[in-house]
């Protein structure tokens, strides 16, 4: 029986199977001597080159207010965008499932990331990811709860993981501006899928603050979690500073 | 987002940003209005260079903001909808809609606090994107000495943050191998590294002067750049200042996989440096090169390293030269080959693929040469590995357009409807 990281993993190498080498832009290249598939996916994700910042030892400034939008989860029922992630440090990431090219790394990168967040009990109860959709003609709510069960750790102390997508177009599109996350077809048939598009990644903080945004070059799960304590750090300095009995 | 091997850009892009699939459709030229030219403004000056289109290599369309506030440098956001160019003697920023009809940009929006808010930088200077977001490196402050600061923006223009540079007299942790003077310039990631590297110039009392005046003026000709500085880019911290006197300007890092250095060249000492990570881990900066004749005082503008990492190409403003280095070995570039392009050239931008060349020739409104000097200029190359070819060339001034600076490419492809 392989694990469930390993299965993800195989997930992952499936779904780019076929697909070129990361665009010039995501930035990620194999190491010296490692050609295959596995390490293309896993690289980055797991050897990243360069140490961490400690958490609480730099600034993560506003960058705009996290919008909101109507969106359906994996029963179909209707939330506000915005009021899933409210109260909670969110990573909000836009996919959609026949992405043959980055969404399955980004979904990998995720899973890492609340693997790694289910060891500390004091971040993943104060953290959630959404993956949303930006294909709602294919990624209905069944599809987005199928996509889910190859990523979603099945772990208790694992940090919530929400899959949502929206009714149509019309939905989708104010939210897509709103977050400034662009996506068109593509002009000719791709063995990678029908949508070209830029990964953006958000880091959004309780009170609905975009506090950093990350392409594949820094979707690296540790990085993303010092960037997390950095805000409950921040957190609890204000909590501090606005106590009566300090 | 593109997924030919064909890649058509300037090789001096943010990694972070789209790249267009073929051949480069439209120049973009951000073009410095003069008085008395034309409508006298500062503009976008749009050129056609399909080739197989009736008005290749020919003005399509001309978009001028309204005044004159010293246009110089800018970019595109990382989805590369929108066109950000700055004017350095008026702060202002102006955002262009690129996306909606790339043949023809429209003005969006202009960002016309950012002294305000940044808190005392002037003079926005390069648009750098990074994902969701655009870093302004600055070229000055208020009081117009120089110490300046990197600002950051949201791509749809609100401001973030403002990250100064360090200085002696506050460092901010870095270490300094001489001296950390807070100028600034350019500013580029090497995303893998997780480092960013800044340059440095000048101030605004000094850019705006003109040049005859202000070389004969020894104290103010102490006031240029002499540090580059390393940052940790996910934090904007400054990790180390290097040294590297008269005034670096153009950054571009390799971009080869292993390859972790980047040249720039120094206007005032004529030198190519390289900023490298050595073997033992650790970031060094190295005189590599000289320029033409440095006592000559040729002054290095602009580079342009080839994407295979190969040829770095340099322009040099006063005898108006652009020189063709093999850098294969980073640590010892050697010349192969010169042309002069004019009697003074500036930027030179080259396609992905490193066949098509482009340059135009001013610096600065009051640096710029006079008289039958003050060519104005886009011209266009192609390049066999051997020599430069001509394909077109625009005159600026006969056509009442000004003095052309940076070019940016377009295309269609970019936007399918």
């Amino acid at each position: 029986m392989i694990d469930t990281c390993a299965a993800r993993m195989l997930v992952c190498f499936v779904l780019l199977a076929g697909a070129p080498g990361a665009s010039a832009h995501d930035g990620h290249q194999e190491s010296p001597g490692s050609q295959s598939a596995g390490s293309m996916v896993a690289g980055p994700s797991t050897d990243y080159a360069f140490p961490l910042a400690e958490p609480g030892t730099y600034r993560l400034p506003a960058i705009k207010p996290a919008a909101g939008g109507g969106v359906l989860d994996e029963l179909g029922r209707g939330h506000d965008l915005a009021e899933l992630m409210r109260g909670r440090i969110s990573i909000l990431a836009f996919i959609y499932t026949r992405c043959g090219d980055v969404c399955p790394t980004a979904s990998l990168r995720l899973s890492q990331l609340q693997d790694l967040a289910a060891g500390n009990p004091g971040i993943a109860r104060r953290l959630r990811l959404v993956s949303m959709s930006f294909d709602p003609e294919h990624d209905t709510p069944d599809v987005m709860a199928d996509y889910a069960g190859h990523w979603r750790s099945v772990d208790p102390n694992a940090p919530e993981w929400l899959y949502v997508t929206t009714v149509d177009q019309k939905q989708l599109q104010p939210i897509l501006a709103a977050y400034d996350q662009p996506v068109m077809p593509k002009t000719e048939p791709s063995s990678t899928g029908p949508l070209a598009h830029i990964l953006r990644v958000f880091l959004i903080d309780p009170s609905g603050q975009v506090r950093n945004i990350y392409s594949l070059d820094f979707l690296d799960p540790e990085l993303v979690l010092n960037d997390i304590r950095t805000l409950i750090l921040d957190e609890e300095q204000h909590d501090r500073r606005m106590s009566p009995t300090r | 987002m593109a997924e030919s091997t064909a890649f058509a850009d300037e090789t001096c892009q943010s990694p972070y940003m789209a790249k267009i699939t073929g051949e480069e459709e439209f120049v973009y030229v951000w073009t410095l209005g003069v008085e008395g030219v034309g409508d006298g403004s500062d503009k976008i000056v749009t050129v056609d260079v399909r080739k197989d289109s009736p008005s290749f290599g020919k003005v399509i369309d001309v978009d001028s903001i309204g005044g004159r506030g010293e246009a110089h440098h800018g970019g595109f956001t990382d989805d590369r909808r929108y066109l950000w160019m700055a004017g350095l003697d008026d702060s202002r920023i102006y955002i262009f809609d690129i996306a909606s009809d790339p043949a023809n940009p429209k003005l969006l929006k202009t960002i016309d606090d950012f002294t305000e808010k940044s808190g005392g930088a002037v003079g926005p200077h390069g648009a750098y994107a990074l994902p969701g977001r655009v870093l302004i490196s600055a070229l000055s402050n208020k009081d117009g000495s120089g110490r300046t600061a990197l600002v950051e923006y949201s791509n749809d223009g609100a401001y973030v943050a403002t990250h100064w540079m360090p200085t002696a007299a506050d460092a901010q942790g870095a270490e300094v191998e001489t001296i950390a003077d807070g100028y600034g310039y350019d500013a580029r990631v090497l995303p893998r590294k997780n480092v960013m590297l800044t340059s440095s110039f000048t101030g605004r009392d000094n850019y705006m002067r003109p040049l005859g005046d202000l070389v004969k003026d020894q104290e103010a000709m102490k006031h240029f750049g002499q540090t580059m500085v390393l940052w940790d880019f996910h934090g904007r911290k400054p990790k180390k200042v290097f040294h590297v006197p008269g005034a670096p300007l153009e950054i571009r890092w390799a971009w080869g996989p292993y390859n972790n250095y980047a040249f720039t060249s120094t206007a005032l000492t004529s030198k190519i440096w390289l900023v490298y990570e050595d073997r033992d881990g650790a970031w060094k900066a190295s005189a590599v090169a000289d320029i033409g004749t440095p006592s000559e005082m040729p002054v290095p503008v602009d580079i342009s390293l080839s994407a295979d990492d190969r040829t770095l190409f340099v322009d040099t403003f006063m005898d108006g030269m652009t020189r063709v280095f093999d850098v294969s070995d980073p640590h010892k570039p050697k010349q192969i080959y010169e042309k002069k392009i004019g009697s003074q050239v500036n930027m030179v931008s080259q396609s992905w693929d490193g066949t098509r060349l482009y340059y135009t020739s001013s610096l600065l409104a009051n640096w710029d040469k006079t008289g039958q000097d003050n060519e104005q200029f886009l011209k266009a190359y192609s390049w066999d590995g051997q020599q430069l070819a001509p394909r077109f060339e625009i005159d600026f001034m006969a056509e009442k357009l000004g003095r052309p600076h940076i070019m940016q490419f377009g295309s269609r492809s970019l936007y399918p409807s």
